[in-house]
C-alpha cells in the first residue's frame, strides 16, 4: 500500500527535480539500514571489500542461520531480556508522562497566570542542559538514595527528556480543542469523569497517540541516562548495542542487534498510523 | 414550564467587572433575547443562567428557587452553542442521545425519545452521519435535538442565527420559533445583531457595559428607545437635540414640531427627538400639507431595490428618509419632509431612565 502510494506519487505530476529530490530523501532515510542488512547476512566482510567476501548462504553447512541472527536469538546475546526491558520501561514512561502532561497541558493551553511565560521557558530546560550533566548529577543522588540500577530510577530519568516534548505536543492539541465541547457535555449532565472518558480523550486521541508514540520512541532510544543509572544491572537495547559497538567495529552480531533495536519503533509506527487515520478524525472537527 | 428571575446579579473577573447589576424577569414559555455589542456581558449573563459561571453577587431563580450555586449538571438547562459544539467523533444519533446516556436513562426510553426528537427536527435520514458530513442548518438542528431530548427547563442559545447564510436564516428562524411555541419552553438567546433579536424574540433585553439598558418588546425598543444609546444600537439615524415642552412641542433647529404627548410622554426641558427614517413622508410640494414640515434638498440617494434611502439636507443637518421605491426622487431636488406627530419619539435621559 505504501509502495503503491509512493509509485503514484512518483508518476503523477512530479517534475524530474522533485522525483530526484524525493529519491534522495528516501535514500537518506533507508540508506543507513543497507550496510546493516548486508552485514547481518554476511559470513565474512573484511576491509576494503565493498561487499562481503563470503555470504552466509555459501557457508550454510557451517552455520544453520546467518551468524548475526544466530547470535541475536541465542540467550548469550541477552537481546530478549534487553528488548523486554526497553519495551517495559518505554511503556511505563509513556503512561506516567501522559498522566503528568495531560493536566499540565490543559492548564497551559487554557489558563492565564502570572509567570506563565517563564514557566514555559523553564519547561524546555531539560532539553538544553547536556544529558551527561544531568546523568552524572542524578547518578550521585540516586546511588545515595538507592535508586541507581533500579527500574524506578531509570523510569524517573527517562521522564526528564520526554516531559518537555509531551507537554508541548499536548498543549497544542488542547489549544485546538475549544472549551465548548466540555461545557456542552457538562450542561447535558455528564460528570467530570464521563466528560474526560467520552469527550475530551476521544477528541484529543490523535494528539495523545502522537505524543505517546514520540515519548515511547524517545525512551527506547535514550542511551546515556540508561547507561549511567542502569549501572549494567538493567540493560536495554541501546546499552546492549553500545557494549557491542564500543570496540569501534560493526560486526555481524552488532548489525543484528541494531536491526532488532528498530523493531519496536517500526511496529508502533505501523499501528499508530492505522489508528490515527481511522474514520472520523480524518474529517476534522466540524464547524 | 419555568420562570427565570435574575435578582441583582453581578459578575467580576478579578478586577474586571463584566456585569455590574442586572435584574431580569423572564416569564414561563417566553422567548427572550439578550442583545448588546460584543463584550457587553450578555454572554456572561447567559453562562451564569446556564451555570457555567457563578455570579459574584445576586441570585438566579428558577421558579422562585435559588439555583445560583447549583452545579451545571444538576440545573437541567439546555444550551446550543454558537458553533454547535457537536462531538465530532460521534454520529448524529450518538450526539443526540449523549445527554440521556450520561444520566443513565434506560435504553428503551432513550430509543423512544430519540425517534421522537429526530422526527421533530427532521433528521431521520441523517442519523448515522458524522457532524462533518452535515450542512450548517443540519448541524444546528442536531444541536437543538441533543439539547431538547433532555427536556431542559430553560433553553439557551448563543447567537443562533449568526453562522447561517441568509436563506437558511429565515428557515431556522421559523423552525426555532415554531418549536419553541409548540413546546412552550422558556428560551433565552444571546445576539449582537438587533435584527436577529427583533425577528426572533418576544422581549429583548439590551445590555450595555454590564448594565441592563432596556427590556421590552422589539417594537417598543425600535420605536420608543429609552436612551440615545439604545436608539443608536437599534439602528436609528435621525436623532437631534431640542427643547421639549410637555405640551407636545419641540423647538429644534428645524423649527417648531408638534408631537403627541400621549404617545411620547415628556417633561419640559432639554432632550432629543427621534425620527424613524421610514416614518417620514417625502413630499415634492408643500401644498396640502399642514404642520410638521421641514424643507430640504436631496443630497444623496441609495437604491436597494425594494426600498430607497435619501439623505436630505435640512438646516445644515442631514435627515435620512427611506421609502418603498415606487418612485425615485433625483439628487438635488427640493423636498418637504412631513412627520406625523405620533411618529415622533422623545428621549430625555436622566428624567425617565
Amino acid at each position: 500500500m505504501a509502495r503503491q502510494k509512493f509509485k503514484r506519487a512518483l508518476n503523477s505530476r512530479l517534475s524530474p527535480f522533485q522525483k530526484i529530490y524525493l529519491l534522495l530523501v528516501a535514500g537518506f532515510i533507508v540508506g543507513p539500514f543497507v550496510p546493516l542488512l548486508i552485514q547481518s547476512f554476511a559470513f565474512r566482510w573484511a576491509w576494503p571489500d565493498l561487499l562481503p567476501g563470503t555470504w552466509w548462504l555459501e557457508q550454510r553447512e557451517k552455520s544453520l542461520l546467518p551468524l548475526a541472527w544466530d547470535y541475536v536469538i541465542s540467550p548469550y546475546s541477552r537481546v530478549w531480556e534487553a528488548t523486554l526491558n526497553t519495551v517495559f520501561i518505554g511503556a511505563v514512561v509513556t503512561v506516567i508522562c501522559l498522566l503528568i502532561c495531560l493536566p499540565t497541558a490543559r492548564v497551559l493551553a487554557r489558563e492565564e497566570f502570572k509567570g506563565k511565560a517563564s514557566f514555559e521557558f523553564f519547561l524546555s530546560m531539560p532539553l538544553i542542559v547536556p544529558e551527561a550533566a544531568i546523568g552524572i548529577a542524578l547518578l550521585m543522588i540516586f546511588i545515595k538514595i538507592g535508586l541507581a540500577g533500579s527500574y524506578l530510577g531509570i523510569i524517573l530519568v527517562h521522564l526528564i527528556p520526554t516531559i518537555p516534548y509531551m507537554i508541548r505536543m499536548l498543549t497544542a492539541v488542547y489549544q485546538g480543542l475549544g472549551r465548548d465541547f466540555e461545557e456542552q457535555a457538562m450542561i447535558l449532565g455528564a460528570s467530570r469523569w464521563q466528560i474526560l472518558r467520552l469527550v475530551t480523550l476521544p477528541m484529543l486521541l490523535p494528539g495523545v497517540v502522537a505524543g505517546a508514540l514520540f515519548t515511547f520512541l524517545v525512551s527506547t532510544n535514550i542511551f546515556l541516562l540508561t547507561f549511567f543509572l542502569g549501572q549494567g544491572k538493567i540493560i536495554t537495547l541501546p546499552t546492549l548495542l553500545f557494549s557491542k559497538i564500543s570496540g569501534g567495529t560493526l560486526d555481524a552480531s552488532a548489525a543484528g542487534i541494531t536491526l532488532v533495536v528498530t523493531i519496536p519503533g517500526i511496529i508502533l509506527l505501523l499501528i499508530t498510523e492505522r489508528f490515527i487515520k481511522e474514520e472520523a478524525f480524518g474529517k476534522g472537527f466540524g464547524n | 414550564m419555568t420562570e427565570v428571575h435574575l435578582r441583582g446579579v453581578g459578575k467580576d473577573f478579578g478586577a474586571f467587572t463584566a456585569i455590574s447589576r442586572i435584574d431580569l424577569d423572564i416569564k414561563s414559555g417566553e422567548l427572550v433575547a439578550l442583545l448588546g455589542p460584543s463584550g457587553c456581558g450578555k454572554t456572561t449573563t447567559l453562562r451564569m443562567i446556564a451555570g457555567l459561571e457563578v455570579p459574584t453577587s445576586g441570585q438566579i431563580l428558577f421558579d422562585g428557587e435559588d439555583v445560583s450555586e447549583v452545579p451545571v449538571q444538576d440545573r437541567n438547562v439546555g444550551m446550543v452553542f454558537q458553533r454547535y459544539a457537536l462531538f465530532p467523533h460521534m454520529t448524529v444519533e450518538k450526539n443526540v442521545t449523549f445527554g440521556l446516556k450520561v444520566r443513565g436513562t434506560p435504553a428503551e426510553e432513550i430509543k423512544e425519545r430519540l425517534e421522537d426528537i429526530l422526527d421533530v427536527v427532521q433528521l431521520q435520514p441523517f442519523r448515522h452521519r458524522f457532524p462533518a458530513q452535515l450542512s450548517g442548518g443540519q448541524m444546528q438542528r442536531v444541536a437543538i435535538a441533543r439539547t431538547l431530548i433532555t427536556k431542559p427547563s430553560v433553553l439557551m442559545m448563543d447567537e443562533p442565527l449568526a453562522n447561517l447564510d441568509t436563506k437558511l436564516r429565515g428557515e431556522m428562524r421559523r423552525f426555532i420559533r415554531d418549536l419553541q411555541q409548540r413546546l412552550g419552553i422558556t428560551t433565552i438567546f444571546v445576539t449582537h445583531d438587533q435584527i436577529e433579536a427583533m425577528e426572533l424574540a418576544d422581549r429583548v433585553a439590551v445590555i450595555f457595559n454590564g448594565n441592563l439598558a432596556q427590556y421590552d418588546r422589539p417594537d417598543v425598543l425600535y420605536q420608543r428607545p429609552s436612551s440615545i444609546e439604545v436608539a443608536d444600537f437599534m439602528g436609528a439615524d435621525n436623532i437631534f437635540p431640542a427643547d421639549i415642552s410637555s405640551a407636545g412641542v419641540i423647538d429644534s433647529r428645524f423649527g417648531k414640531l408638534t408631537f403627541d404627548p400621549a404617545t411620547a410622554p415628556a417633561q419640559d426641558g432639554e432632550g432629543h427627538f427621534l425620527l424613524r427614517s421610514e416614518a417620514i413622508d417625502l413630499l415634492l410640494t408643500a401644498e396640502g400639507a399642514e404642520t410638521n414640515l421641514i424643507q430640504g434638498v436631496v443630497r444623496n440617494r441609495e437604491f436597494f431595490g425594494a426600498s430607497v434611502n435619501y439623505a436630505v439636507e435640512c438646516a445644515g443637518e442631514t435627515i435620512n428618509v427611506s421609502e418603498q421605491s415606487r418612485r425615485l426622487v433625483e439628487v438635488g431636488e427640493t423636498v418637504w419632509l412631513r412627520i406625523q406627530p405620533n411618529h415622533i419619539w422623545v428621549i430625555q435621559e436622566g428624567s425617565r431612565a
